[in-house]
């Protein structure tokens, strides 16, 4: 739900207590205040009636004084307290009966006691609170209507530049060279959340750099005293004295310096992938680059007697070329790598998937774990980077590597 | 040939002064940019080698001399950065190749030969060695005059062989020039035996001598 919504629904709500309570209270205060009125309006009656009485000195008769009734009753009590009270009120006008309000008293004429009592009509007092309940009704509807258009369409406008500051760190790239730029808004609130993710990019813009420069620094630290120990040896097999004992030995050290300078190379590019440092994304035909890896892989394949059977489909990917050929060496390697000679690899490439199928051995891989970084069977020659690569390459690009065994055949299984 | 070496890793340096100063070839080298861009304005080369990493500034800079200045030394980049970035920005500013650390000291040889030989591809488009001659613009070899008919391989291997001629190559220095170093030859190097044994018996059976000697299990030699 929008922010604007909540408050929409929060400022109703609130809205509609405050005026229902003020309501109630507003209606029984008008009752009371015209109650009052009545009453004052009816003892005022009673003291002219008293006086009629007085002056008159004769029995009291009903009459009808405004259309007020005025009622005497002879009575034998000699104490009756005054009271006031609701009751019908007859109007011989309209002939019917009405809401009305009366007095009682003792009204005292030659020792004979009468019971005076005074009926007014309501009518007008009812009909004063029903006008003042419409009122107050449209009027709450009214403010209901108003605060409801006001919340949607002025809270909108007010949170435009909110909307654009989003947009822009949606956009933001860390690759990029353009800033977050942020526009400039009157109100305090967003110009300091611009000023604060202008801050932060930047920041975090020159940590990048920081660290793409370690990355870059790492590896020449790196590279240069391998470089170094190669040309060594490169010099030292010139040597013709060497016996066939050294030069194994030499051998030996040169395969450690290759495994060396390929996990080194291997770690670097994990971490710019990790970094999402590697942008150079370019349209490939998988298909093409299939044949060609196959044609390139094909005299390994040789040497173990090995065969491809392909059936690939045309497919296109937006991705690095670099990244691609990382990913399928790695694969072919691995599927070369453990399969038994005179063995088969199956390659089917549609616009779903790419499947590399492998004859090896009779026994399953640990799925959760051949991904994980250093994980290698014991007899594999590799650098134990080659299936993380692999799935980091897969998770940049947003899709999903399984691995499978069913009765000899080992699968990767790469969904786009 | 004269070749200026621009590194500053000392060691490094000496094997690749010592490596290339054979056959006639006049190597020099320096160590930081400064001295690299006075030696430049003062002497002609035919090849300069480039660290990028230098103490007292980027390789480019050199690039950037060569270009303003209209020299025509041809350039091989070794840097041990392996990012793309540098490698096309390095090609584009007059670069002529990129070789990434570590290298073997024979991919260095053969890659500096064949920048020099697309330096003077006009006047000498033929490698002559002994009775083999080579069109390496055709990519033709004649031996006595007979052509043969080489693979891809085998031809990038006589090349090679001949650019590091007299000097053992260990077969991790050959399975790298062949197959390049993205691919993870998982140290079974029988494959090359193939390639070597085809290439040499082709040249035996065009009345060529006998050139590859077999270093133990170490590598090959090309006698020269």
């Amino acid at each position: 739900m929008k922010l604007s919504a909540h408050y929409t629904r929060t400022s109703i709500y609130i809205t509609l207590t405050v005026l229902l309570a003020g309501a109630v209270i507003y209606y029984f205060a008008i009752n009371y205040i015209a109650q009052q009125q009545l009453d004052q309006g009816l003892q005022q009656q009673l003291s002219e009636a008293e006086e009629y009485v007085r002056s008159s000195n004769h029995d009291p008769q009903q009459y009808d004084l405004d259309k007020d009734h005025a009622v005497f009753i002879r009575t034998n009590e000699q104490e009756l307290q005054k009271r006031f009270f609701d009751t019908t009120y007859f109007n011989p006008k309209e002939q019917r009966k009405e809401a009305g309000r009366a007095v009682e008293d003792l009204v005292k004429l030659k020792d004979a006691n009468y019971k005076v009592v005074i009926t007014i009509s309501r009518a007008g007092q009812k009909y004063l609170i029903e006008v003042i309940t419409i009122i107050t009704l449209a009027l709450l509807t009214g403010l209901l209507l108003v605060l409801f258009i006001t919340n949607k369409y002025m809270l909108n406008g007010l949170w435009k530049p909110f909307q654009l500051t989003l947009k822009e760190i949606k956009q933001f790239n860390i690759a990029d060279v353009d800033q977050f730029k942020g526009k400039p808004s009157k109100v305090e609130e967003f110009a300091e959340l611009n000023e604060a993710i202008r801050e932060m990019s930047l920041r975090v813009t020159h940590d990048y750099l920081n660290l793409k420069q370690f990355t870059e620094n790492a590896s020449h630290e790196m590279m240069t005293p391998l470089a170094v120990v190669t040309t060594k040896l490169d010099t030292l097999i010139q040597d013709e004295t060497l016996n066939a004992e050294q030069l194994a030995q030499i051998t030996d050290i040169y395969s450690s310096i290759n495994k060396s300078s390929r996990l080194n190379q291997s770690l670097l590019l994990l971490a710019k992938l990790e970094n999402k440092l590697i942008t150079d994304e370019v349209p490939i035909n998988l298909e093409v680059v299939l044949s060609e890896k196959m044609l390139q892989f094909q005299e390994l394949m040789q040497t173990k007697d090995l065969s491809f059977k392909p059936n690939l489909q045309p497919k296109q990917v937006l991705a690095s070329k670099y990244l691609i050929d990382i990913l399928l060496n790695n694969l072919f390697s691995n599927a070369i790598r453990h399969n038994n000679p005179g063995g088969v690899i199956i390659i089917e490439l549609n616009r779903e998937q790419l499947s590399i199928k492998n004859t090896g051995a009779n026994h399953s891989l640990n799925e959760q774990l051949i991904f994980e970084r250093f994980q290698k069977g014991k007899e594999s020659q590799g650098t134990g980077l080659g299936l993380t690569l692999v799935k980091n390459i897969c998770q940049h690009y947003g899709y999903t590597i399984h691995y499978n065994y069913e009765s000899g055949w080992h699968t990767f299984m790469l969904i786009f | 040939m004269k070749i200026l070496v621009i590194e500053d890793e000392q060691s490094l340096r000496e094997n690749i002064t010592n490596y290339l100063n054979v056959d006639g070839n006049i190597c020099e080298s320096c160590s930081a940019l400064n001295s690299a861009l006075q030696k430049l304005s003062d002497y002609d080369y035919d090849c300069v080698l480039l660290d990028i990493g230098l103490p007292d500034g980027e390789g480019f800079d050199v690039l950037a001399y060569l270009r303003t200045n209209q020299k025509n030394e041809g350039v091989l980049i070794i840097s041990a950065r392996n990012s793309l970035e540098d490698k096309l920005k390095g090609l584009d500013v007059g670069a002529d190749d990129y070789l990434t650390k570590p290298f073997h000291l024979a991919e260095l040889k053969a890659r500096l030969m064949a920048v020099y030989r697309r330096k003077t591809l006009n006047t000498n488009n033929k490698l002559i060695f002994n009775e083999i001659t080579i069109d390496v613009q055709g990519r033709t070899v004649e031996v006595n005059e007979t052509a043969i008919i080489l693979t891809r391989k085998e031809y990038d291997m006589l090349l090679y062989f001949i650019a590091n001629k007299g000097k053992v190559i260990s077969k991790n220095a050959i399975a790298e020039h062949l197959w390049g170093d993205e691919m993870d030859m998982h140290d079974n190097f029988d494959f090359i035996y193939t390639h070597i044994k085809n290439l040499r018996r082709k040249l035996l059976d065009a009345g060529g001598k006998d050139y590859l000697t077999s270093i133990y299990g170490l590598g090959y030699k090309f006698i020269g």
